[in-house]
């Protein structure tokens, strides 16, 4: 057994596939990466090295700023949208009665659909021409309400965030449902015999036993929101006039449509370190507040 | 009296989300066998008779087929691979011993973590160098890569507590360890190779950002990058977009409804690890 735990050849041939593909299209890219931030590079001529002129020009660029906030805001809206809804949905369908099964599955359903099905589905309801919004605003006589929802400035990116508490709100209720079912039976009885009414049980057992589960959610959302970009970028491409411009569409824009390869190398490194410093961030303020609870 | 009451309440306060997520799943179903004169004249109206018409459009002249066809084969051939590759370094990192195991298995862990956005351009960059542009190699190969992290944490711990008699059995029988891999280890990992399949399946199949940075060629899109520019050749073809829609989510449709435990339980953990 020895002898075959210390199997040299079948150890070096067994991680060899996995390590070579990985390292060439993960580990590889990422390092070029950093490298190509701080040339200047339109992906054809030679590279010319520009040392930080990349990172001074993002940071000084009022369209970036913007992305960023939009970003922020998309977490704002996950962390006090998807969540609360998601654990409300949660504490409603733990219980089972009839059709509980059914709601969850339904909630669950964006999930599973590709967020460019779902930017198109959201994009067709919400069109001027053939959209059900406009014309049912203006059957119910709230037709001066009926806009060009996605082609306007002012309301663009609320369409947007709106869309992404339609398809994400579903993933944090199973969560949370999971989280609760993993609460012990015991405690519950107990409460029963000392006569603990229902609400005094959601707000001292369950809401305290699921704060992990939350926080941990917090962390989920502050991920998913910084990377978010199909979506939008199906949507609205980041328009009109940036108004919904994220992050990432910044950087693809940049890239992909005026050919600006390290520059574009330069916005996603300071993606990669804006989303790592806030999702550290969020662990440490997290962890300060369960330790004063 | 009162559980009545709150039972109420619950179905009271539930309806109103249900129509959220249900009204546009069904409207999307009910637009898809309009005619887009129906459409324009109102989107409310119910169909005045079942037009199939679209779906056989959407599929022969909007290229539905050829998008369908390249992305059961990036989808099938990423999982094929995805599977054997991590699951044959899974068994290395579970059960063997060597000096940087702990370090191979942290750097794929790490993997995790990063952001697809940080590495989109340089992997552009990558795939223009190793002339992999606009062929679906591009995509298999980094969904594999991709995919690994998440594959080999569920693979991993899953052999880690096999019992080591399974492995001695098959020693004393002369097996090498390939043999051994294929015919006792393979076989006892179904039940995690299923949730790999699972959460790779559906990763690969919705997946929009790498099709659209490596693929521009017509013949070689996926369904995601193919929809994005359904409007762009169709313009107002409102009814083919649905039903191009319902056509490019049936597959992962179907298998939600077929395995919604695992499909749920698989998502579930994936996004809590991920």
């Amino acid at each position: 057994m020895e002898l075959f735990r210390r199997n040299r050849t079948f150890i070096l041939l067994g991680s060899l596939p996995a390590l070579v593909l990985y390292v060439l299209f993960v580990i590889y890219p990422i390092f070029r990466s950093f490298v190509y931030g701080f040339y200047e590079w339109n992906g054809l001529s030679e590279p010319t090295y520009v040392g930080l002129k990349n990172f001074q020009e993002i940071l000084h660029d009022p369209v970036f700023w913007n992305s960023f906030r939009n970003n922020l805001l998309i977490v704002g809206v996950s962390i006090f949208g998807q969540i609360p809804i998601g654990l409300v949905l949660a504490v409603m369908l733990s219980r089972k009665f009839p059709g509980s099964g059914t709601y969850r599955s339904i909630f669950f359903i964006p999930m599973v659909l590709s967020t460019v099905v779902v930017a198109l589905l959201w994009s067709s309801l919400l069109n001027p021409q053939v959209g059900v919004v406009n014309q049912f605003l203006k059957q119910i006589g709230l037709g001066v309400l009926a806009m060009n929802w996605l082609g306007d400035m002012r309301t663009a990116m609320a369409v947007v965030c709106g869309v992404i508490i339609w398809q994400f709100s579903g993933l944090y209720m199973v969560i949370f449902l999971a989280a609760i079912q993993n609460i012990p039976k015991e405690i519950y009885e107990a409460c029963s015999l000392d006569g603990v009414s229902e609400r005094a049980k959601l707000l001292h057992v369950t809401l305290p036993l699921l704060w992990p589960t939350v926080m941990a959610s917090v962390v989920l959302c502050i991920a998913g929101s910084m990377r978010s970009f199909d979506l939008v970028y199906v949507m609205t491409e980041g328009g009109p006039a940036h108004a919904t411009e994220l992050m990432a569409t910044y950087m693809y824009n940049k890239t992909f449509a005026v050919y600006k390869y390290g520059y574009g190398s330069a916005v996603a490194m300071v993606i990669f370190l804006l989303s790592f410093g806030m999702i550290l961030a969020g662990q440490i303020l997290m962890k300060r507040k369960q330790d004063t609870v | 009296m009162k559980t009545s009451l709150r039972r109420g309440l619950r179905h009271i306060l539930l309806f109103p989300v249900t129509v959220v997520y249900v009204f546009p799943l069904l409207w999307m179903v009910m637009t898809s066998v309009k005619t887009n004169q129906e459409i324009m004249y109102s989107s409310f109206a119910l169909p005045r008779q079942i037009h199939w018409q679209n779906y056989v459009e959407a599929w022969k002249t909007a290229n539905m087929r050829t998008y369908f066809m390249n992305s059961i084969v990036v989808t099938v051939v990423s999982i094929v691979l995805t599977i054997f590759i991590s699951s044959l370094i899974s068994f290395v990192l579970a059960k063997f011993r060597f000096r940087f195991r702990n370090i191979l298995y942290s750097l794929f862990i790490i993997g995790m973590l990063i952001p697809l956005q940080s590495i989109l351009v340089p992997l552009f960059i990558q795939m223009r160098f190793l002339g992999l542009l606009d062929s679906l190699w591009s995509l298999v190969l980094s969904y594999t890569a991709f995919g690994l992290p998440m594959a080999i944490f569920i693979l991993e711990s899953f052999m880690r507590v096999f019992p080591d008699e399974v492995l001695e059995a098959g020693i004393l029988d002369g097996c090498s360890p390939l043999r051994i891999f294929l015919q006792i280890v393979l076989p006892m990992s179904r039940p995690a190779i299923a949730s790999v399949t699972i959460l790779s399946f559906l990763n690969n199949w919705k997946e929009f950002a790498f099709a659209l940075i490596f693929i521009s060629e017509e013949t070689k899109k996926t369904l995601p990058l193919g929809l994005y520019n359904f409007l762009g050749t169709e313009t107002n073809n409102y009814a083919g977009l649905m039903a191009a829609l319902i056509i490019a989510s049936l597959p992962v449709l179907v298998m939600y409804v077929f395995l919604q435990e695992q499909v749920i339980k698989g998502m579930t953990a994936g996004a809590v690890k991920g």
